[in-house]
């Protein structure tokens, strides 16, 4: 096969080489395109490559027009637009595919070069990680083979041959890339971000139906990046607080009406908030949710620190940001275990928070009913009522699965009474069903619980799957406080953070199987280099570079200021280059040196000689000229040219250099 | 060591810059052409004659091409979409094209610093015929250079370039052709050498003037009239010498056609190889080729005649002499006598 790759001509090659990186370029997005782009590019690259393998002629124009006005169409059917970000990318990678049956001259691979560029551009919207960035890596060292190899145009050179000029090209560019980075002034946005520009990522919701954080769980990818500092909280005492809700409609939670988020409220959620102990600072990285959430532990007093970002506490104790997390944010909290949030008596809000769905759960109410009237509890009120509840969890033959099945309309009813099995999730929407049917109010919290701590750069994952649903109760004289159920029926999921596993592929158990640690340690040491990645690549912002400008001792740095280092920097390599330069026209053989500095004299002296005048024939001007009082000159030149020529000279470089010094320099005959 | 030979045909006629006719005329409608030109002209007036250059940051120039505008485009669009979607990895990759970009530039220019070009001594041409010139390339560097191309230098035209690589430490020859448009001794035409490796998005290149000259004869006339009759001998004692000394003086290869008596037997015995008595020798009439007597009235033509003339009885091996205003070239044959009566008439 490659024998036979090696033997076609090189037109027909270079443009298999070419159709290979652009199918490489393409590939790691198709997932996000519509199908039938996926499927025309794939179609034409695939005509491309036959049409190459058979040196045939390529087809004609009215062909292009015909499929490019298809594929124009087809976009704006798919998208009911042709600007914007999906809608672009569509048509680019389209006219990639489209410009490949244009390729006639080797210069037309100038388009698809600038569309590779484009392309590869694009892939970094649907993600950044490492594994993209190494693959776009390899796609731009193929667009640059392909690139110096249109322009070797004598012969067959090797592919080979080109990547290795391509990877060096690139080698020695990474300094100046980096510089650029560095030093690039970070600017926001300019015309606003795009609102589709995140979209289709998974994660938390705004919404929850009881149901849907199973689907999460599976989702073993990063959620954020927690490094403490100082020391780290108990395992359990991880509750990273989400959104949280409050009305229920039997069968989705959803946050309270919006006026309870407005700003007057916002306000008192913060006055009511008493915060005791010694704080717990901590640095969260948080990946892109296209949310304004800020997750942070329970409770948060003060704003945490996000550069560029505005933050308040709503009401219910959630952070939100002033504009969705769209790209990785990175920001400074801080957050005490022991607090007391919200009123102390009954209040007008309090009530949103016993409303239930009208003739739904009626068991559960009935169970409601006869809780609150039994004797033994009434004396003790809600707190004995919720631990009744609790007990009732724990020793009522209640299961943790990820797998419960589907629930029905009755969801509480179905989870205290049919199924008694279930996650997080249906465990404390049934309880918040139960508090509030017994006037307990009572809301759903949904965030993160938990997390693993990667030993090998100190670093807590939170990964989606650590997503959870906890519940808070309201007290009497102490505000709302934290209930998780689930901990009662599972406390090893809420306590030493053992979750249920995934089910695993064949490969991956088999690897866990023989070398338990093995996969570990593995997972360990690739997720450390990923952060390693995002906090020092996808994570340089603005305020970053300007940190990085005081580091260096600029007292109050601007974006000028980066602008006048970026240019200092640019006029010191453009120096360094001309003073290259000079001492590139200089000399560089010493032997010649030597030469012309005897001519320059002789010139001096009168005596005029070629530039390309040998040793000898030197020598032979000087006795010419001077006569006997030349002959120490022209036996040193006479050395000179046998230390050159010679097979065994007797002399020196240094040697004859000192003697050039002591020579007497002959005197003209008058 | 390699010496990958290309070539290409140009065709320029005279290096006019400006057209003949209406030189005025185009001057009123274009003037910065004509500034152009001019300044052109004379930058060209001021490099220095020589068959051999070393090409050094003083003679090598870079520009960026249209592609290379189009990569600063494309740069500029990508650091746009980088800010506006913050894509950190986006600034990478569009920084890591620029400095591949400047990384390309040092390349494109190092491709031709440090090359050495010689022209090697073109042969005379007949004037309308292609000349072709021979220029190697050494490459003193322990890397090879690509894609260099020559080509002569045409203001008016689209150069036509011939191109080569220059092996590492090794050197490699091109051809470039040009049609002298005139007879005479010409100057060679300037001469380009360019580069767009690696990236295409710059252009270096180089204008060389060499001091070489090629001799261009007059083209021969393509259909010309048989060879005019010969003259007597001068003191018509061509016979007598000829008997006088009972043998012909000069011998030569067997030439087919030759008549059997002409063959001098006796040597033939004596080596593998049949010689010939040169038959010349025994004429008693002189062919002279003569410029008074070639019965056209323009110069030029009468010149192409006698050119096609001197060809026809080289061919024929004859002697015949040439009789040009102001000088003779007394009757001999061979190539040597053959060159000296073309230059003659190329340069009359």
């Amino acid at each position: 096969m490659l024998s036979r790759l090696a033997k076609l001509p090189r037109d027909s090659r270079d443009t298999l080489f070419l159709l290979g990186v652009i199918a490489w370029l393409v590939l790691p997005q198709a997932p996000h395109l519509p199908v039938w782009c996926v499927a025309m590019a794939a179609g034409l690259l695939a005509w491309r490559a036959l049409l190459a393998l058979g040196s045939r002629p390529l087809p004609g124009s009215v062909w292009v027009v015909g499929l490019l006005v298809l594929a124009v169409a087809a976009t704006f059917a798919t998208h009911r637009t042709l600007l914007g970000r999906d809608a672009g990318v569509t048509l680019i990678v389209t006219l990639l595919a489209l410009k490949t049956l244009e390729m006639r001259a080797r210069r037309d691979i100038f388009v698809v070069f600038f569309l590779g560029f484009f392309t590869m551009l694009t892939n970094f919207f649907f993600s950044q990680s490492l594994l993209t960035a190494a693959a776009m890596l390899l796609g731009l060292l193929g667009l640059l083979t392909a690139l110096v190899n249109a322009h070797m145009p004598v012969g067959k050179p090797s592919l080979a041959e080109s990547a290795r000029t391509a990877g060096w090209m690139a080698l020695l560019g990474a300094p100046v890339m980096a510089v650029l980075f560095v030093l690039f002034p970070r600017f926001g946005p300019l015309w606003g971000m795009p609102g589709d520009a995140m979209a289709g990522r998974s994660g938390l919701s705004a919404n929850m139906q009881v149901g849907s954080i199973a689907s999460i769980v599976l989702d073993e990818s990063i959620a954020m990046r927690v490094r403490f500092l100082g020391p780290a909280p108990a395992p359990g005492e991880l509750y990273f607080r989400g959104p949280v809700l409050s009305t229920f409609d039997g069968r989705e939670w959803r946050p309270v009406s919006p006026r309870l988020g407005s700003g007057t409220t916002a306000l008192t959620g913060s006055s009511q908030l008493q915060v005791s102990g010694q704080p717990l600072r901590y640095e969260v990285t948080l990946e892109p949710s296209n949310r304004p959430w800020i997750l942070v532990l329970d409770a948060a007093a003060k704003p945490p620190e996000a550069p560029g970002v505005d933050t308040i506490m709503t009401s219910e104790l959630q952070w939100l940001a002033s504009r969705p997390v769209t790209d990785l944010l990175r920001y400074q909290a801080e957050s005490h275990t022991s607090f007391r949030h919200g009123p102390r008596s009954f209040a007008a809000v309090l009530p949103e928070y016993l409303q239930l769905p009208a003739n739904r759960n009626p068991r559960t109410l009935a169970l409601a009913q006869q809780l609150k009237s039994d004797a033994g509890l009434r004396t003790g009120g809600p707190e004995a009522l919720v631990r009744a509840v609790l007990e009732r969890l724990r020793t009522g033959g209640y299961g943790y699965t990820l797998d419960p099945g589907v629930y029905g309309a009755e969801t509480a009813d179905e989870f205290w009474f049919d199924r008694k099995e279930g996650f997080c999730e249906h465990i404390a929407s049934a309880f918040v069903v139960l508090m509030r049917a017994m006037d307990i109010p009572a809301r759903l919290v949904t965030g993160y619980q938990g997390g693993e701590l990667n030993k090998v750069d100190g670093f807590w994952v939170v990964r989606q799957s650590d997503a959870h649903a906890w519940a808070e109760v309201w007290l009497q004289g102490q505000g709302w406080v934290r209930v998780d159920p689930t901990g009662a029926i599972a406390p090893e999921r809420v306590g030493s953070l053992r979750r249920l596993q995934p089910p695993r592929n064949a490969l991956a158990s088999a690897l866990g199987n023989m070398t338990p640690g093995l996969t570990v340690n593995l997972r360990a040491a690739w997720e450390a280099i990923n952060n390693a990645w995002n906090q020092r690549i996808l994570n340089y912002t603005q305020s970053r570079q300007l940190n990085l400008l005081k580091d260096i001792g600029f007292s109050s740095p601007s974006w000028e200021d980066l602008s006048h280092l970026l240019i200092s920097v640019i006029v010191l390599v453009a120096l360094g280059g001309a003073a290259w330069t000079l001492w590139d026209r200089r000399e560089r053989d010493p032997w010649l040196r030597l030469l012309r500095r005897v001519r320059g004299r002789l010139a001096a002296a009168g005596v005029v000689l070629p530039a390309a005048a040998p040793p000898r024939q030197i020598a032979g001007a000087v006795t010419a000229r001077f006569g006997a009082a030349g002959a120490p000159l022209a036996d040193w030149l006479l050395q000179l040219e046998a230390l050159r020529y010679a097979r065994a000279p007797s002399t020196s470089l240094p040697l004859l250099q000192r003697d050039l010094r002591r020579l007497h320099w002959p005197e003209a005959p008058t | 060591m390699s010496s990958p030979v290309a070539s290409a045909t140009n065709a320029p006629d005279a290096p006019a810059a400006v057209p003949a006719a209406g030189q005025e005329h185009y001057f009123v409608l274009n003037p910065v052409a004509h500034a152009r030109r001019q300044f052109r002209a004379w930058w060209q007036a001021r490099l220095p004659l020589s068959d051999s250059i070393t090409l050094t940051q003083r003679n090598v120039y870079i520009l960026p091409t249209r592609p290379g505008f189009m990569m600063g485009a494309t740069l500029l669009v990508l650091v746009i979409a980088s800010i506006n979607y913050q894509l950190n990895l986006g600034y990478l990759l569009t920084f890591l094209l620029a400095g591949c970009c400047v990384v390309g530039m040092h390349v494109c220019h190092a491709t031709l610093r440090g090359l050495t070009m010689n022209l090697m001594a073109p042969d005379p041409q007949f004037a309308g015929t292609s000349a072709c010139l021979r220029i190697a390339l050494s490459n003193n560097r322990k890397s090879a250079r690509y894609g260099i191309g020559l080509a002569v230098l045409d203001l008016d035209q689209d150069d036509r370039w011939a191109y080569t690589d220059v092996p590492a430490l090794g050197s490699s020859t091109v051809q470039v052709a040009f049609k002298p448009g005139r007879r005479g001794l010409h100057r060679v035409p300037m001469l380009t050498a360019e580069t767009r490796f690696p990236l295409g998005i710059f252009r270096v290149w180089t204008v060389w003037r060499p001091a070489a000259q090629v001799l261009v004869y007059p083209a021969p006339e393509a259909v010309p009239p048989p060879l005019p009759a010969g003259e007597p001998r001068a003191g018509g004692g061509a016979t007598a010498r000829v008997q006088a000394t009972g043998e012909f003086e000069g011998v030569r290869a067997y030439r087919r056609g030759d008549p059997l008596k002409l063959v001098v037997w006796k040597k033939a015995a004596k080596s593998e190889e049949l010689v010939s008595r040169d038959a010349q020798q025994a004429q008693r009439y002189e062919l002279w080729l003569d410029f008074a007597q070639a019965g056209l009235q323009d110069t030029e033509r009468r010149l192409s005649r006698l050119a096609a003339w001197v060809l026809q009885a080289d061919r024929l091996g004859m002697d015949y002499g040439l009789r040009l205003p102001g000088q003779q070239i007394a009757p001999a044959s061979g190539e040597a006598h053959k060159r000296r009566c073309l230059e003659a008439l190329a340069t009359c």
